[in-house]
């Protein structure tokens, strides 16, 4: 049912001889919402400005509903709407005017619908006043309302949550998610934040250094895929290398006098007759929530196990 | 296009400096009335009796042809004679301080002042999307980007021609209730003989050709604001020149020939009217093919670029 919409096959980009974005291919599927995720700096915004056409790539193609931003500007881009960074709009015309200039840039949108997109991010209230006089969260609704006027296939906004209070994050996520899924709208979210993104994306792709790291479904992202468990025994610190030693299929890690073992749940008996056999007392073992920010710093930092540098 | 150019003249129209240049029209209209009405008061007692002081000049003419001397900026004294003759045999009186004529042909310089708000515009049109962070909120829409920059140059042209129209209308009507209708006759000497030619058409083309450096001044100034994204560096660049760099090319033709490639060597097309190019061997063609050259580089450094570059910051 879903159909691929977005599609970035081996997008480079090359600022004087330096390579910010490397070797990039992902698809994104009608309905579904596709977080970018990544540290400041990795290149997520460059990507975004590349798909929307605003920057050329130095090598590769991106593909919107089947026609190149490269070949097919004017057709590709019909059907995404966008936010690129901040939504700067013009702060001397009000928030109306400006819905009417972006209007007039596509062909047959009515007032009704610039009313529409109004009300759906909620802004009837101040949509005549001068855009200098909104507060950020007021300017990132106005953003959004941009985005929709043309119902594009497409909805792309780079860190929309930025800048919002907790309250308005909430709505923001609600209505990306409900835009997907009911109008079956791709969208591409940026975001550093990655608590916010596992509430709203089905998938996430993680970019580094202009590399793309991964692509998951979020589940497997969160899952089980590498779980750790907890143990928590006396002398924790003493018996660690002897430890290790038996057991040197996992990773054993000391964390606060506690072990972290990341291994399947069927090991966990064995490593309990082994405590015990020892003579170490185990007060207990659980699972250990693995968070997303757990794993995305996995992800992104170095084999080193250094963290990602920014 | 035409939402394109209705959305540029939106902007523009969004701002109060857009107001304030308009009104600072309106009175430069108002100031040139009032000193052209200051300056023809001075030298009233003179003009009662035009007859008597065509007559009185021509005897300095034949003096002066007598003499073999030379008279005002080039003109034939013999031409300004025949001239002179044929208004006192016509019954033709010449346009004095008093007439809308000499009137309007005094307020050229407030084409310089829509110049120099045109200028303005154009230097602020592109490089004001870049410094408000809105050009990616307009580029990213299924339109061309060369259509964005066209619409955005024919705007300014708009503007100008909008500063124009309220001179224009506002100049004409306290012209005639401020001075004498004058002659609608211009009196020239073409091929050996009198011709009667028209006032206003004359007044238009005095208009026109003083249009010219403005234009390219604002064409250029557009070109700065596309290219290098900045509009201090369009309005600093235009308008040093604006005032300068007519002075300057005059200074420098003096010394050297190649100065004649030069802008604004070619801009002041009156000066073929005169009999007088500024550089030996100039003429009026060549000239008008120096300002379509410029013209064409100018346009076509500012669409090659403005297309091609990426849109980061
Ligand atoms: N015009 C440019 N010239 C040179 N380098 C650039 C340019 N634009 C971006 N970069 C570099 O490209 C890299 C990626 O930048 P980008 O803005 O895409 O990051 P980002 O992932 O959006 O970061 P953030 O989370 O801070 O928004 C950065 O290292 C940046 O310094
Ligand atoms: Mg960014």
């Amino acid at each position: 049912m879903s159909t691929q919409v977005v599609e970035l096959r081996k997008v480079t980009k090359k600022i004087r001889s330096k390579t910010i974005i490397d070797d990039i291919s992902f698809n994104v599927y009608t309905g579904e919402v596709f977080g970018f995720l990544g540290p400041n700096g990795a290149g997520k915004t460059t990507t975004i400005r590349m798909i929307v056409g605003l920057m050329e790539m130095s090598s590769g193609d991106i593909v919107i509903n089947g026609k190149s931003i490269k070949t097919d500007f004017e057709d590709a881009v019909r059907h995404v709407g966008a936010i690129v960074e901040n939504p700067e709009m013009y702060k001397f015309m009000s928030g109306y005017k400006n819905l009417v200039h972006y209007s007039r840039m596509y062909k047959g949108i009515s007032k009704e619908k610039i009313d529409e997109v109004v009300k759906l991010v909620g802004l009837e209230g101040r949509i005549n006043e001068k855009v200098k006089t909104y507060s950020l969260g007021m300017r990132q609704r106005l953003g959004i309302a941009q985005s929709l006027l043309h119902d594009p296939k497409v909805l792309i906004l780079d860190e929309p949550t930025n800048g919002l209070d907790p309250a308005g994050i909430r709505e923001i996520r609600d209505y990306i998610r409900k835009l997907a899924k009911e109008r079956d709208m791709a969208v591409i979210v940026s975001s550093h934040l990655l608590s916010e993104m596992e509430m709203m994306c089905d998938r996430i792709g993680i970019i580094q250094h202009g590399k793309l790291k991964d692509v998951q479904l979020i589940e497997d992202f969160v899952g089980t895929q590498s779980q750790v468990y907890k143990i928590e025994i006396s002398n924790a610190d003493q018996i660690v290398a002897k430890m290790r030693a038996s057991f040197s299929a996992w990773e054993i890690e000391l964390v606060n006098q506690d072990l972290l073992i990341n291994c399947k749940k069927e090991d966990i008996p064995e490593i309990i007759k082994w405590c015990v056999e020892e003579g170490v007392a185990v007060y207990g073992a659980a699972k250990a929530a693995r968070t997303l920010e757990d794993r995305f710093l996995e992800v992104t930092s170095d084999k080193k196990g250094e963290p990602a540098n920014v | 296009m035409f939402n394109l150019i209705r959305n540029e003249w939106m902007k523009l129209f969004s701002r109060p400096a857009t107001y304030v240049m308009t009104g600072l029209i309106v009175l430069a209209v108002i100031a040139a009335t009032v000193i052209t009405l200051f300056i023809s008061s001075l030298g009233e007692e003179q003009s009662d009796n035009w007859q008597s002081q065509l007559q009185a000049e021509n005897a300095q003419l034949e003096q002066t042809i007598e003499n073999g001397e030379e008279w005002f900026a080039g003109q034939d004294p013999e031409e300004q004679l025949a001239i002179n003759q044929y208004a006192l045999d016509n019954n033709i009186p010449p346009n004095d301080m008093n007439t809308v004529w000499t009137y309007l042909e005094n307020s050229t310089f407030l084409i310089s002042i829509i110049g120099l708000f045109a200028i303005i515009v154009a230097s602020g049109i592109v490089a004001g999307e870049f410094s408000w962070g809105t050009i990616k909120l307009l580029m990213i829409r299924p339109i061309a980007r060369w259509k964005i920059l066209l619409s955005k140059f024919i705007t300014v042209g708009a503007f100008g021609l909008f500063l124009v129209a309220i001179t224009a209308v506002l100049s004409v009507i306290l012209g005639f209730i401020f001075f004498d209708p004058g002659s609608s006759v211009r009196l020239v000497f073409e091929d050996g003989q009198i011709v009667e030619k028209s006032m206003a058409a004359y007044i238009v083309r005095v208009y026109l050709f003083n249009s010219i450096d403005v234009i390219m001044l604002t064409t250029m100034a557009f070109m700065i604001s596309a290219v290098f994204r900045s509009s201090s560096l369009a309005i600093g660049i235009s308008l040093f020149l604006l005032f300068v760099g007519g002075t300057a090319t005059g200074f420098i033709a003096v010394y050297y020939d190649w100065a004649k490639y030069s802008l604004f060597a070619n801009t002041n097309l009156s000066l073929y009217e005169m009999n007088m190019p500024l550089v030996e061997g100039m003429t009026m063609q060549f000239s008008i093919i120096m300002i379509l050259i410029y013209f064409s580089v100018f346009m076509t450094l500012a669409f090659t670029i403005f297309t091609k570059r990426d849109i980061a910051s």
